[in-house]
């Protein structure tokens, strides 16, 4: 499997495109958005500085970006080449396929989180303990799997040319509803209500405690532990529908 | 035993793609499936390899079951369908191909068996559909299995590919592997293959070598050519005839025509073809193509099905 994975890593970093959506788009959508805020504002009296705030989110952007685009499409097109089914036909175990891509994706959202870090302490001074950066590259990189999973079962979920707008809409509906793009405490308040809900709100927020020097919310992390559940649960029953069909 | 198939039925809906299939595999065979479209071979050999559970009935492949063959690295297989991994490198698709196979061979020697060492660096999503094929062949041969199993191989490629793959292919079974290959072209079938199976409605409906086949479809070809104009009636009543045609020639008489007829006992149709006071020009007797014994037989098969129902 070992060796499923380092070619399906060298794949991954040949791809300029997924590289720059994955590991530099995030970093540019961090300048833009902490370039409005002045320096000493800070976001909805978490205490914290627009810069540090919208850091967390624009790590937890990328991550989600790298893995869930990352899976999704590709299973869902390698499922339609066949390419799935010839490798049925090698040792590899039969979750061997997902965990490479998983894996796989997972590498390059480290990048992807880090540079965004990198990006925030050089050009807008953010400032935190060591053990904060470290803390918030674990818990954002770990945090990435419960997306790395949604990405699963939506590549067998869908086929062919739905698989796009359907990662797409999930893909936007996540990151603006939960508030990466903007704090959700800008949404009116019924749309807040839904927001709290979803798994990228309580992504963020978790990167967030750790800012604040504060343990995670208990909500937060069920919210995450409940969806992660649901979509590897979801992604199993696929991949065994899949098997059988083929 | 290599493979071994007892009373294997598979539905799909209302369709019975493989049914009630019994059949063995011997070391050493070179066998060709041989069947009309939906015949079930894509099927069966799902079933072999297993991508496809059997509803009744069991499949073994060297006493295991197709899941363990394939792990214990005794099957290497090339699927129809068989999709490749896009974006890298020939040669690294046949690494991992060496890499996940428990009984390797070096790569460069994979790649040279398959005749792809020229394009061991190009992107497997820029090849022919022929070199496609020969990339899958590579992954189906990069360790020692003892069992080759391949799906239409030589969809995609020119007559002279088609040559030097089946001369590859043959070095694979003249190490004692069996091979077992699927095909719609009938001449790889009678030209390279010990033993035919053919299906029809996912049935055995003939087993045996490409000439017991031809026999079995019991008929010769007859043609000869007639000067002047001919009555067609007293030709179509010759005895044991199974088809018979009669066509204007290209000749430069002008006037003479040939005439073509399937016979099961083609001396007797002969000697009463003397008897009508004819004399036949360019008479030629031969066997049946395997190509005309399969279209026989299934047509056989076809009728008497028509005639319970």
């Amino acid at each position: 499997m070992n060796a499923l994975i380092k070619l399906e890593l060298a794949r991954a970093l040949r791809n300029r495109k997924f590289l720059f959506f994955s590991v530099i788009y995030p970093s540019i959508i961090f300048l833009l958005v902490a370039s409005q805020g002045g320096t000493g504002a800070t976001v909805d009296n978490s205490g914290l500085s627009v810069a540090a705030y919208v850091m967390v989110s624009m790590a937890s952007f990328g991550a989600l970006t790298a893995v869930l685009m990352g899976n999704s499409e590709r299973i869902a097109k390698e499922r339609e080449s066949g390419w799935v089914r010839q490798l049925r036909l090698t040792t590899l175990p039969g979750r061997g396929y997902v965990l490479a891509k998983t894996a796989s994706a997972a590498v390059v959202s480290l990048p992807s989180i880090v540079v965004v870090f990198l990006v925030a302490a050089s050009v807008k001074h953010v400032r935190l303990d060591a053990w904060q950066w470290f803390a918030l590259t674990g818990a954002i990189w770990a945090g990435s799997l419960v997306f790395a999973a949604l990405g699963v079962a939506i590549g067998y979920l869908a086929s062919g040319d739905a698989v796009r707008p359907i990662t797409m809409i999930t893909y936007f509906g996540l990151s603006i509803l939960g508030g990466l793009w903007w704090p959700s405490s800008s949404f009116p308040t019924w749309l807040q209500d839904i927001a709290k809900w979803l798994p990228t709100h309580a992504y963020a927020a978790l990167g967030r405690a750790i800012e604040q020097s504060q343990a995670p919310k208990a909500q937060d992390i069920a919210i995450l532990v409940v969806f992660f559940a649901l979509f590897v649960g979801g992604a199993a029953w696929l991949y065994r529908k899949d098997t059988l069909k083929a | 035993m290599v493979v071994g198939f007892d009373q294997v039925s598979k539905t799909y809906g209302n369709v019975r793609a493989v049914d009630g299939l019994s059949l063995r595999l011997h070391p050493g065979e070179t066998v060709a499936l041989l069947g009309p479209n939906g015949a079930g071979k894509s099927t069966t050999l799902d079933l072999l390899l297993g991508l496809k559970q059997a509803d009744t009935g069991t499949v073994s492949v060297f006493g295991l079951s197709p899941r363990e063959a394939i792990v214990a690295g005794r099957v290497g297989a090339m699927l129809q369908s068989g999709g490749l991994m896009d974006e890298v490198t020939v040669a690294e698709l046949v690494k991992l191909a060496c890499q996940l196979h428990p009984k390797p061979y070096k790569v460069t020697d994979v790649l040279a068996r398959a005749g792809i060492s020229q394009i061991a660096d190009r992107k497997v999503n820029k090849l022919s559909g022929g070199q496609s094929q020969r990339v899958r062949f590579a992954l189906a041969t990069a360790g020692d299995s003892d069992l080759i199993v391949l799906d239409e191989p030589t969809t995609g490629m020119d007559v002279s590919a088609r040559q030097a793959f089946w001369a590859t292919m043959r070095e694979q079974a003249d190490q004692g592997r069996t091979v077992l290959f699927a095909t719609h072209y009938l001449e790889e079938a009678d030209a390279i293959a010990d033993r035919v199976l053919v299906l029809h409605r996912g049935r055995l409906l003939a087993d045996g070598t490409a000439a017991e086949i031809k026999a079995k479809a019991g008929a010769r070809r007859i043609s000869f050519d007639l000067e002047g104009e001919i009555d067609e009636a007293p030709l179509r009543a010759l005895p044991f005839l199974t088809a018979a045609t009669v066509s204007k020639s290209g000749s430069a008489a002008g006037s003479g025509q040939t005439v073509r007829m399937q016979s099961s006992d083609a001396d007797a149709t002969v000697h009463a073809l003397y008897g009508l006071g004819l004399y036949p020009r360019n008479l030629e007797v031969a066997g049946l193509g395997l190509e005309q014994a399969f279209v026989a037989i299934t047509e056989a098969e076809e009728a008497k099905e028509a005639t319970q129902s």
